[in-house]
């Protein structure tokens, strides 16, 4: 009976992990892009959170770069916090920790273990519109 | 009267024996020199009931999920009946029993008292403080505001780093593929059911040893008697617990810590830091870079533990005399200076400096526009359409916040005309509506308001001032170093005159000639 119970908590508790699938978003027009500096794309969407319907915000930095454009995850690789653009130093810094990248999204100084997460990024030809895929 | 009494006590200690427990449990005998260093394990079980008794109280209008969670610790704040106090000290009180574990913890290692017979019940001394440690962080989240929010974001990442496991851990923890409701039900299970059924049950059995093999006293046997536990030892606890009990009662007398803006996922502009009790952790995570991370994370801190779960194994002092235990009560103090400098390291690393207090430039710019008469305070006034906007009064969401400030025709149709558009002036309005749900606006001087307004509204939306703004254009925090007044006034004027491939747009005829004389001028100044 004492395992029957134990198992039923388990198996309520157990958490569901599989996010919503990939798919391609409008995150900014190609106008909108600064020469100098990444563009901010605060991407939000309705998702569904347990019971409860709610927005989910997603941050990526766009850039152009060459003749293509990279777009880069604004979550820092060490423990989540949100990185910013810090345009005295061309570099994006993590005010929890001390994480610092270039602005290619590679590891400068300070903690964290990876480069910032690489999103797909294209132009839609029709729209002008550049998306990515979050 | 008296016999009464006598005769119901006695029918009573018939049924339940309650007389022989009162003895067992204060009819003591104790070394003699017992004295005010063993009052701290009872300082922390007060400062355990006043957790119970405050959370219990608090649980009566917290409503645990991510769209009522703020609103209803906001509503304890600023409307519940001694809502205010009661946050205090329940908050204050989390700091006291993290105080009085620490303290306790340091007198049983400093007087070896965990010796042979009381190895069980150190260790279960530490699950204890471990307990009370998930209690902080735990309760940390259910405000669920920026520093909630963020705080887990790091504990729940940082619980990957187990190896093996490490992702399962987290995805347990987060209750669902992001943190959200799932992850605030699931918080608010632990620190209120199955945190506080396990520190009874370890406090419970933390007592019974503590009885069981008596309070093992001063390190170096003192000469006297021996007095009983009650009176003499009683009264020593009730007096730390009433110092304890006025302090905590003024502390929150004072108020009840600053609720943060709600959880926004998606915000630049907060800095997280942890508790004060965290800072240690905080700064520890600092300084193991890339695959390292694992070791301040949890090598180091699970290499402390285990090394104070295995002292009194460790301990081999013929006696329990600070003399005789130098190899263990050297690297302990070793290990507190550690924590103690890796504590105040994490504090001294302050967030980035606002003006006006946690007011920064943006908020007070959004204020002054919130003021300006053919805004917000045409119907939100005393006698106007809508009731005034003060601080601690704001309670719509922030979804709601941006809908109305955007349009308010569609939330409040026929009370005014659309809002003249300007992205600057709206995201001021908004930052300074979140700043107004936790704390008074600062006093400034009408100029300088009036500088930041123009600041908010017109150069935020692209540049920089004192870290806060936008990225897309050169930061201005000290714009005075590189260009002088004049050159400042023609490139907002019209920046290609001085620049011909510049990309700002012209102001001059946004912005009235003496405001931007007024702008140029504070902005030369900035060096």
């Amino acid at each position: 009976m004492g395992a029957g119970l134990a198992s039923l908590v388990g198996l309520v508790a157990s958490p569901r992990s599989a996010g919503p699938a990939l798919r391609w978003r409008k995150a900014a027009s190609v106008s909108d892009l600064p020469a100098d500096a990444p563009f901010t794309a605060v991407l939000g969407e309705r998702h569904q959170d347990g019971w409860m319907e709610t927005r989910k915000q997603s941050v990526v930095f766009i850039e152009k770069d060459g003749d293509a454009y990279r777009a880069l995850s604004a979550t820092c690789s060490h423990l989540g916090c949100r990185v910013n653009w810090d345009a005295a130093s061309s570099t994006y810094k993590c005010p929890c920790h001390g994480g610092v990248y270039d602005r290619r999204g590679n590891v400068v100084s300070g903690p964290p273990p990876a480069p910032l997460t690489k999103v797909n990024v294209r132009v839609n030809p029709q729209t002008s519109a550049i998306e990515v895929e979050l | 009267m008296k016999r009464l009494t006598a005769q119901v006590a006695d029918w009573l200690d018939n049924r339940t024996g309650f007389r022989s427990l009162r003895r067992h449990a204060l009819d003591e005998p104790l070394p003699p020199g017992t004295g005010w260093w063993f009052t701290l394990g009872s300082l922390l079980l007060f400062g355990l009931t006043v957790q119970v008794v405050t959370g219990i109280a608090l649980a009566l209008f917290y409503a645990p999920t991510p769209d009522h969670a703020w609103q209803s610790v906001q509503y304890i704040t600023t409307t519940v009946r001694g809502g205010s106090l009661l946050r205090g000290l329940h908050h204050w009180g989390a700091s006291l029993v993290v105080i009085a574990a620490f303290l306790h913890l340091c007198r049983v290692v400093v007087f070896g008292s965990y010796r042979k017979p009381r190895e069980i019940n150190w260790i279960v001394g530490l699950v204890l403080l471990q307990i009370i440690l998930a209690f902080g962080l735990t309760g940390y989240l259910l405000p669920w505001d920026q520093r909630a929010y963020w705080a887990t974001v790091v504990a729940i990442n940082i619980s990957k780093l187990t190896p093996g496991i490490g992702d399962m851990v987290a995805a347990f923890l987060r209750g669902g593929p992001d943190i959200g409701a799932l992850t605030l039900t699931r918080w608010y299970a632990a620190h209120v059911l199955v945190l506080p059924a396990s520190i009874v049950v370890l406090v419970a059995g933390h007592l019974y040893l503590m009885r069981r093999h008596g309070i093992s006293g001063p390190a170096t046997p003192q000469p006297g008697r021996s007095e009983m536990f009650h009176p003499h030892q009683t009264a020593r606890d009730l007096t730390v617990a009433l110092v304890a009990g006025v302090l905590l009662a003024v502390l929150a007398w004072k108020g009840a810590p600053a609720l943060e803006p709600p959880a926004d996922p998606s915000s630049s502009d907060y800095v997280p830091r942890p508790d004060w009790y965290f800072f240690g952790l905080f700064q520890l995570l600092k300084y193991f870079p890339g695959r390292l991370e694992i070791i301040g994370a949890l090598v180091i801190p699970g290499v402390v533990m285990t090394l104070l779960a295995l002292l009194p194994w460790l301990d081999r002092g013929r006696t329990r005399l600070v003399k005789h235990r130098l190899s263990v009560l050297l690297p302990f103090a070793a290990g507190l200076a550690g924590l103690a400098t890796l504590t105040v390291l994490g504090a001294m690393d302050k967030p980035p400096q606002t003006v006006g207090g946690a007011w920064n430039i943006r908020q007070i710019g959004g204020l002054a526009s919130i003021q300006t008469e053919q805004r917000c305070v045409r119907c939100h006034r005393a006698d106007g359409l809508a009731a005034p906007i003060e601080a601690g009064r704001i309670s719509r969401p922030l979804d709601w916040l941006e809908m109305h400030v955007a349009d308010p025709i569609v939330l409040a149709p026929g009370l005014r005309d659309a809002p003249q558009t300007n992205t600057g002036e709206t995201r001021a309005i908004l930052s300074a509506l979140q700043r107004l749900r936790t704390s008074a606006p600062p006093h400034v001087d009408a100029e300088t308001t009036h500088i930041y307004k123009l600041l908010s509204s017109n150069c935020l939306n692209c540049h920089t001032v004192d870290r806060v703004g936008g990225t897309e254009g050169p930061d201005l925090t000290a714009v005075g170093k590189k260009l002088d007044v004049s050159t400042i006034e023609q490139r907002i004027i019209d920046p290609t005159t001085v620049d011909p491939v510049a990309e700002m747009p012209p102001f001059g005829e946004k912005i009235s000639p003496e405001d931007i004389k007024l702008l140029a001028a504070w902005l030369a100044k900035r060096k």
